[in-house]
């Protein structure tokens, strides 16, 4: 049976194929975890190419901890998110010098002309990721994995190896950090009518 | 995930670009989930080796341990050879003393005392 079909198949079930050599596991768990590794990439750095970059290095990794996975050990999504998360902060601290201004953020590039709608929506979505830029790497990490990723508090404290309460303190500063930073916003992009 | 820890609980008035943000999510080119793949492949262990099949013993040593086995195994081999041992001594050793012993048998008993089959038993089958 091909892997691909079997939707109730977990990634750790999968993994476990993929160290075996079973064929058909590794196209099931690129297919799964090459998004959510890329997906993750791009939140935190904006960057298509850097993304593309962590998350090949992530995937990797997972390639070669995939024999010596012990199952119930972690769930290969938590692991996933923790080592794009971590190659993300370190790529992060070496080319920034200081926070990003909300001002820089770029236009959406290649907007869909003809619908007005979406066009708005999409400068929402990039004006938060300006904001996101704004905020410290922790916060922003936090906030990333919570509100965009929709990851549970336990499930980021794991990934970012902190107690949960210093999760739910990080989020709660981010939240109001963007607030502040995206409240001069919300007329030009249409919040006041909604 | 619980209730209380659903991400909406808390957006408050940023859910509307939080929602945004979720709907904008960045997808990987086709081009890089390929590399991907290939590199998943490229970095599978080989399939583990299926137990290997017991070697295919040659046919007369085969033969001999299955009639063997349906003998009654070694044990019985070896009572065999005991017996078989022991018959050749008697013969090769003692031939005089068993054929005395024969003789007296018969001179006592007659040949009912070394036939199994007694006179009376020839009489109840009419012979």
């Amino acid at each position: 049976m091909p892997y691909d079909a079997m939707t109730d198949t977990s990634d750790e079930q999968l993994l476990a194929a993929y160290a075996a050599g079973a064929p058909g596991a590794a196209r099931a768990l690129t297919a799964r975890l090459g998004p959510l590794a890329f997906g993750h990439a791009f939140r935190m750095l904006r960057d298509r190419a850097e993304a593309e970059d962590v998350a090949q290095e992530a995937l990797l990794r997972l390639w070669r901890a995939a024999p010596g996975w012990r199952e119930g050990e972690a769930k290969v999504s938590t692991w996933l998110y923790k080592v794009v998360s971590n190659l993300c902060i370190d790529r992060m601290r070496r080319r920034r010098g200081g926070f990003a201004a909300l001002e820089d953020v770029a236009e959406p590039a290649d907007p869909a002309p003809s619908a007005a709608a979406r066009l708005q929506e999409r400068s929402r979505a990039e004006a938060l990721e300006g904001a996101l830029a704004a905020l410290p790497d922790r916060q922003k990490q936090a906030v990333v994995l919570r509100h965009l990723e929709g990851l549970t508090n336990p499930e980021i404290a794991a990934i970012m190896d902190i107690g949960v309460r210093a999760v739910e303190s990080l989020t709660a500063r981010g939240r109001k950090a963007l607030e502040g930073l995206l409240a001069p916003r919300r007329a030009d992009l249409g919040y006041e009518d909604d | 995930m619980r209730m209380t820890d659903r991400p909406s609980n808390e957006e408050g008035a940023l859910a509307p670009w939080f929602a945004a943000g979720r709907e904008a999510a960045p997808l990987p080119s086709g081009e890089f989930m390929a590399r991907m793949e290939a590199l998943a492949l490229e970095s599978q262990p080989a399939p583990r080796a299926a137990p290997a099949a017991p070697a295919r013993q040659s046919r007369g040593p085969g033969r001999l341990l299955a009639r063997l086995r349906a003998m009654g195994g070694w044990p019985a081999l070896a009572g065999l050879t005991a017996a078989c041992a022991m018959g050749l001594w008697i013969g090769a050793a003692a031939p005089e003393a068993a054929v005395d012993w024969v003789a007296t048998a018969t001179q006592e008993q007659g040949l009912s005392g070394l036939d199994p089959a007694s006179g009376f038993d020839y009489a109840m089958l009419g012979l």
